[in-house]
C-alpha cells in the first residue's frame, strides 16, 4: 500500500517534469480573430515551440525548449522611460487587461533562411507608445531583454561568451508606429511559451527574426538609432534595418529562396516578407543595399 | 576482414542515424548540412589522429576506409547542396560558389577530398602519394569553413581551430625539423 502510494507520487512527478520540459502550462487568452494572413498556411505549435533561436539559453535551436523552464515569467513588468512625456512601469497582467488582444497570421522569416507563419496574439505597439506620449526627441525605440544569468545559461558564458547581453534590438520611430508591428503576448490561441519568448516580445514580420525581441523588460524612446546586438557583433553580416530582402545576399548565403520550416524544398522570398504594400513607403529613399 | 567489415558499418551509423529522423527534422535541408558536415570533420580529424596515435594501438591499416568515409559524407553534404538547397540550378551554385568565402573554401577542400578518394586506388596510390600531404590543406580549409558557418563561435569550433593548429604544427616540426619549428612557432605552442 505506502509502496503503491510511493509510485504514485513519483511517477507523478516525472511526469510533472516530462510537463515542464515538453509544454508549460500555457494561459488561455481571450482575443479577437482578425483577417491578418487568412490566406496563408500554417506551420504546426511543435514546428514554431522547437526549433528557436533564443541565444540566452542556447545557440542550437532544439535547446531552448528544453532549458527555458529557468525563466520566471510571473511577475513580470515593463518600463517604458526615455523622450516621453509620460513614462510608467506596468505589469504585464495589466498589459493584457488594458488592450484588446488580437489574432493575426504572419509571415516569419529568419536570416538564416528559413521561415515559418504562424498565428501571433498581441496589440499594436503603438497603443502602449501613444500612452507614453513620445516628444518631439523620440525618434527611435529602444528594447531590451531581461539580464539575469540565473535564468539565462548563456549570459553566464565567461570566456565562451561571444555574445554582449542584454540583448537590446531597435526601431525607427515610425517603423514602431506601423500598424504591422506588435507586442506579442501569445501564439496558438495561448500565451507564449517560453522558449518563444514569454511573456512578452515584439513581432515585426517584414524585418528578419532577430529584430524581433523576446522577453522585453524595457522600452526606451530616444533621439540617437541604438545599437542593436547583432550589428555589434557583426555590422558586415547584419544591420540595423535588417528588412527581408531577396536581392541583397547576406555575405555567407543567399536570401533570394527560403525553407519554411517542415519543408524539403525551398520557395521564393517576398520582398519585406510579403508585406510591400504596408511598409515599402518608409524606405522609399534609401539605398536598402546600404541600409542593410 | 571481420574487423574491417564491422569497422564499415560503423562508419555507417551516422548515415542510418541521420535517414532514421531526417522525416521529423524540422528543418530537413539544414539537418542534413549539419549531420553530414560534422560526421565529414570528426572523420577527418580521426583519419588524421591515427599516425599518432600508432604508438598506443596501430589502426594505419584502416585509414583509408576512414578516409573514403570522409569523402562519402562531404560528398551528401555536397548533393544537398547542389539537389536541395540550389535546386540543381547550375547557374546557382556557380554564382555562390564564385561569390562566397564561405562556399569556396568548402569546395575547395570538396575538391581535395574528391581528389584523394580518386587516387587512393592501391595500383595507382603510388604515384600519387605525396600529393595526399593536401589534406592538411583541407582540415585548414574545412575548420574555417565550419566555424564561418555559425553565427557565433562555441566550444564545438574552438576544439576544431585547436585540433586544427595541433596538425598543423606536428607536419611542420616533423617536416622542417625541431630548429625551424623552435624559430617559428615555439611561442605559439609550446612543445
Ligand atoms: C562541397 C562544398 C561545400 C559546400 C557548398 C558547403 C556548404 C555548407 C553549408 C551551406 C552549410 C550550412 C550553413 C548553414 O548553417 O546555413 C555548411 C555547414 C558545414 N559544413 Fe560545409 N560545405 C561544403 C564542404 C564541406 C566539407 C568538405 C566539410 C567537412 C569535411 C564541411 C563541413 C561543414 C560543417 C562542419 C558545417 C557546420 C554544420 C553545423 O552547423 O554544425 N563542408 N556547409
Amino acid at each position: 500500500m505506502k509502496l503503491g502510494a510511493a509510485t504514485i507520487l513519483s511517477s507523478s512527478l516525472i511526469i510533472e517534469k516530462l510537463a515542464a520540459i515538453e509544454n508549460e502550462k500555457r494561459d488561455p487568452l481571450s482575443f479577437k480573430k482578425t483577417s491578418f494572413g487568412q490566406n496563408l498556411d500554417l506551420n504546426t505549435f511543435d514546428q514554431a515551440s522547437k526549433y528557436n533561436n533564443f541565444y540566452e539559453f542556447s545557440l542550437k535551436k532544439n535547446e531552448p525548449a528544453k532549458l527555458a523552464h529557468t525563466l520566471k515569467t510571473d511577475p513580470w513588468s515593463i518600463k517604458i522611460s526615455g523622450e516621453v512625456e509620460n513614462p510608467f512601469t506596468v505589469s504585464l497582467d495589466e498589459i493584457k487587461n488594458s488592450y484588446p488582444l488580437e489574432e493575426r497570421i504572419y509571415r516569419f522569416r529568419c536570416v538564416e533562411a528559413w521561415a515559418i507563419v504562424l498565428p501571433w496574439i498581441g496589440f499594436p505597439l503603438s497603443y502602449i507608445l501613444k500612452k507614453a506620449k513620445p516628444n518631439s526627441k523620440a525618434k527611435y525605440v529602444k528594447f531590451t531583454t531581461l539580464y539575469d544569468p540565473k535564468q539565462f545559461p548563456d549570459q553566464s558564458k565567461g570566456v565562451f561568451g561571444n555574445i554582449p547581453y542584454p540583448y537590446v534590438e531597435g526601431l525607427r520611430i515610425d517603423e514602431a508606429m506601423n500598424e504591422l508591428t506588435l507586442l506579442g503576448v501569445g501564439m496558438y490561441g495561448k500565451s507564449l511559451p517560453k522558449q518563444n519568448g514569454a511573456p512578452i516580445r515584439l513581432v515585426v514580420p517584414w524585418k528578419y527574426g532577430f529584430k524581433s525581441i523576446k522577453s522585453i523588460v524595457s522600452i526606451e524612446l530616444v533621439e540617437k538609432e541604438p545599437q542593436n546586438t547583432w550589428k555589434a557583433i557583426n555590422p558586415r553580416e547584419y544591420g540595423f534595418y535588417a528588412n527581408v530582402n531577396p536581392n541583397v545576399d547576406h555575405p555567407r548565403w543567399s536570401q533570394a529562396r527560403e525553407r519554411k520550416l517542415g519543408s524539403f524544398f525551398k520557395q521564393r522570398t517576398l520582398m519585406f516578407n510579403g508585406y510591400e504594400k504596408e511598409v515599402a513607403g518608409m524606405y522609399k529613399n534609401m539605398d536598402l543595399r546600404k541600409f542593410i | 576482414m571481420k574487423k574491417k567489415i564491422l569497422l564499415f558499418l560503423v562508419l555507417l551509423l551516422p548515415f542510418a542515424n541521420m535517414l532514421l529522423h531526417l522525416q521529423s527534422a524540422i528543418d530537413p535541408i539544414k539537418y542534413i548540412y549539419i549531420q553530414t558536415g560534422t560526421t565529414a570533420i570528426s572523420l577527418l580529424i580521426v583519419a588524421l589522429l591515427l599516425p599518432w596515435l600508432k604508438r598506443v594501438v596501430n589502426l594505419l591499416r584502416y585509414r583509408r576506409m576512414v578516409g573514403l568515409f570522409v569523402f562519402f559524407y562531404a560528398f551528401l553534404h555536397f548533393l544537398n547542396f547542389f539537389v536541395l538547397d540550389a535546386e540543381l540550378s547550375i547557374s546557382f551554385v556557380i554564382k555562390q560558389t564564385l561569390d562566397k568565402p564561405f562556399i569556396y573554401l568548402g569546395m575547395i577542400s570538396f575538391s581535395i577530398l574528391t581528389f584523394m578518394a580518386v587516387t587512393s586506388k592501391k595500383s595507382i596510390f603510388r604515384r600519387f602519394a605525396k600529393w595526399h600531404q593536401l589534406v592538411y590543406g583541407a582540415i585548414v580549409l574545412v575548420t574555417i569553413h565550419a566555424s564561418m558557418s555559425q553565427k557565433v563561435l562555441s566550444i564545438v569550433e574552438y576544439f576544431y581551430i585547436f585540433i586544427m593548429i595541433f596538425f598543423i604544427a606536428r607536419k611542420l616540426k616533423e617536416r622542417f625539423g625541431f630548429r625551424f619549428f623552435k624559430r617559428y612557432f615555439s611561442t605559439l605552442v609550446p612543445f
